[in-house]
């Protein structure tokens, strides 16, 4: 099945029917805008933050600019990333997210000896390796308490030089998004929604997929699932799971994760 | 209950696909890190791609035991040869594999025991070596048990694993079981969780015209510094009993990691030992190097070789140790001690006995044949 034939499988017709089934736009509950704005072409508020275990730090420069990184992973992994708010009208966002990261210190971290040891320390050191990512994301609201939105990325690595292709971690949800590490780039599109279950608690569903642009271990499609439970102020506690399918050197596979996190921040 | 569901279905009914999905497929993607396996349960069957030939024989077939290293040849791994290597290219096995099939091809075994087969591991490059090994030699079935089975191994860039001990023959296969023998308590729970879980494949081998016979493959612990490894001899024996005793007949072998009694050397730890490691002093810990020691398991195989016609006897083993020796885990060095085995309820052909000692780059072990006698 080429990259196309996936794409309509996974990813355009059932995204078609969900659209479908979404009435048209109107003015919605500011509840998702304050608490779940991540994965979104919405930006945080100016002089706003808020940050998760696994969800990235982002803070709001302005009214559309929004700078993120993964606090977390700077040591072994710097990153960074700048949301631009292109536009905001009632329920309708457009925005673009431009990501740039460092792994080449977390490659070379993860080849060793005994337990920790992700890759063969034979592969180590790894080269210079700067992953970039572009994003547009497209939201929109759909009625009065939910938000759906579209992204279409392109990802990318310069490097000093080829890493071994043997050097990779062969897992659900890490592999895909370390294969332009390696060789060639990646092409991710996602579609989201977001909803209010009530007060205290929001939902969020999405499918994205990964399209590398290489003859093999090409396709990748992810579904998550979460909801989010607003504690107290801004502090919010995320669960759900991760079902993913992909194209891996050693077959194909699908499997389901659970994802757990926190989330804290400014005074919303 | 199923009023809400039906409410909600009615209601919502495009939520309702991609929820039924969801279960449906959280029910068959629930793969665990490492798996664990039932004391006994169905070994896995394989088939040639294509069915060659199967002769029928006059009166006797050959069994032969190898294990072949998962096809990295005398390669410098970093597991049990001092070296550095985890990860080796598919080229690498590819081109190993094909020296191990045209070895297979000229001693044309009947029956063969394989341990150490890889199947889709990270460090063979994902090659399924069993079904390769199948289409490139004459055997039309296999029954393969995983020993260490793994998703993703966080260790040493070991990754994903599936290593195991397989059963290939000319003629049908049926009862395929893998046995579970017991773990090694000497481990961490972590390690203990992703590490190997040794076992016995035992399947029986029909070929039309003679009574069937059962073939069974063992790999035992090589590192353990418990008592596992002798309860896996003592397990494996008792298989071989069960069979015996309800009048069946057997071919039974593989890697046991342990000398025949009365072996000269048993004491491998400087033979073994790495740059940097230092063994055999009063400050030394360990003092012995795990896996070389063979000293306190001087007796662990006499029972067998007491009930059971081993193809080498022991008598002819003392009189010349080194002609039968399998094993080294020097790359550059020759065979320096005797740990794979055939055993059978009946008799073995008189002569027919061969250690392949020539094999010396195809594996650290070296395989060893005999021709069962059917009749």
């Amino acid at each position: 099945m080429n990259p196309l034939q996936h794409f309509l499988r996974f990813f355009l017709l059932p995204g078609l029917c969900i659209i479908s089934t979404i009435c048209r736009a109107q003015d919605f509950d500011s509840t998702l805008t304050k608490y779940w704005g991540y994965n979104t072409a919405l930006t945080m508020p100016a002089h706003k933050w808020e940050s998760g275990i696994a969800q990235p730090f982002r803070y709001g420069i302005n009214e559309k600019l929004e700078l993120r990184s993964n606090a977390l992973e700077i040591p072994f992994l710097p990153n960074a990333g700048l949301k631009v708010a292109l536009k905001k009208n009632g329920g309708n966002f457009i925005a673009t997210e431009h990501l740039i990261g460092y792994p080449t210190v977390f490659l070379n971290t993860v080849s060793m000896k005994g337990t920790g040891g992700l890759i063969s320390p034979e592969f180590a050191p790894f080269p210079t390796i700067v992953s970039l990512q572009n994003n547009v994301l497209v939201s929109r609201a759909a009625g009065s308490r939910g938000l759906m939105t579209l992204s279409l990325g392109y990802t990318f690595a310069i490097r000093s030089g080829k890493p071994d292709p043997n050097a990779t971690i062969d897992l659900p949800l890490v592999y895909p998004r370390m294969a332009h590490y390696y060789e060639a780039s990646t092409i991710r599109l996602g579609f989201g929604y977001k909803g209010i279950i009530s007060k205290k608690f929001l939902f969020d569903d999405g499918v994205e997929s990964f399209f590398v642009i290489r003859h093999e271990n090409n396709f990748f499609f992810e579904n998550t699932g979460a909801i989010m439970w607003i504690a107290r102020g801004s502090f919010r506690i995320r669960g759900g799971y991760s079902l993913s399918y992909g194209k891996y050197p050693y077959g194909t596979q699908w499997q389901l994760w659970p994802s757990l996190d926190i989330i804290f921040g400014s005074k919303l | 209950m199923f009023y809400h569901v039906m409410r909600f279905s009615d209601r919502n009914s495009w939520l309702h696909l991609p929820v039924v999905a969801i279960c449906f497929l959280a029910l068959q993607s629930c793969e665990m890190p490492a798996t664990s396996f039932e004391n006994v349960e169905e070994a896995v069957y394989y088939t040639r791609s294509t069915k060659a030939d199967a002769p029928l024989p006059d009166s006797s077939v050959r069994i032969m035991t190898w294990n072949i290293r998962f096809g990295i040849g005398r390669g410098p791994w970093f597991g049990d040869a001092c070296g550095y290597r985890v990860v080796y290219t598919r080229e690498e096995i590819l081109s190993n594999l094909e020296v191990i099939a045209n070895r297979i091809n000229a001693v044309k075994p009947d029956v063969l025991l394989l341990q150490e087969v890889d199947l889709l591991s990270k460090r063979s490059s994902y090659v399924d070596e069993l079904q390769w090994l199948l289409d490139h030699t004459y055997f039309n079935y296999a029954a393969y048990g995983s020993q260490w089975k793994s998703q993703f191994i966080p260790s040493d860039g070991l990754g994903r694993m599936n290593e195991g001990n397989a059963i290939l023959s000319r003629w049908p296969i049926s009862e395929a079981q893998r046995i579970q023998l017991v773990l090694r308590t000497d481990q961490d729970a972590l390690e203990r969780y992703f590490y190997e879980r040794c076992c016995i494949v035992k399947s029986r081998i029909d070929i039309p015209g003679f009574n069937p016979f059962y073939a069974l493959n063992i790999h035992a612990s090589a590192f353990a510094t418990d008592d596992s490894k002798h309860q896996h001899i003592e397990q494996f024996k008792s298989e071989l009993d069960k069979i015996a005793s309800s009048g069946g007949r057997f071919v039974a072998g593989g890697d046991l990691n342990t000398l025949p009694p009365g072996s000269d050397s048993t004491d491998y730890c400087i033979e073994d030992m790495c740059a940097g490691e230092s063994f055999h002093h009063t400050t030394d810990n360990p003092m012995h190097k795990e896996g070389s020691n063979y000293t306190p398991e001087a007796q662990w195989m006499t029972p067998l070789y007491q009930s059971y016609v081993c193809a080498v006897p022991l008598s002819a083993y003392q009189a010349s140790q080194s002609s039968f020796f399998t094993h080294t885990t020097r790359p550059e060095h020759t065979w320096d001690r005797t740990i794979d085995y055939l055993f059978t309820n009946r008799r073995w052909r008189n002569g027919s006995t061969i250690t392949h000692q020539n094999f010396l780059n195809d594996s650290d072990h070296a395989p060893v044949s005999s021709e069962f006698i059917l009749k």
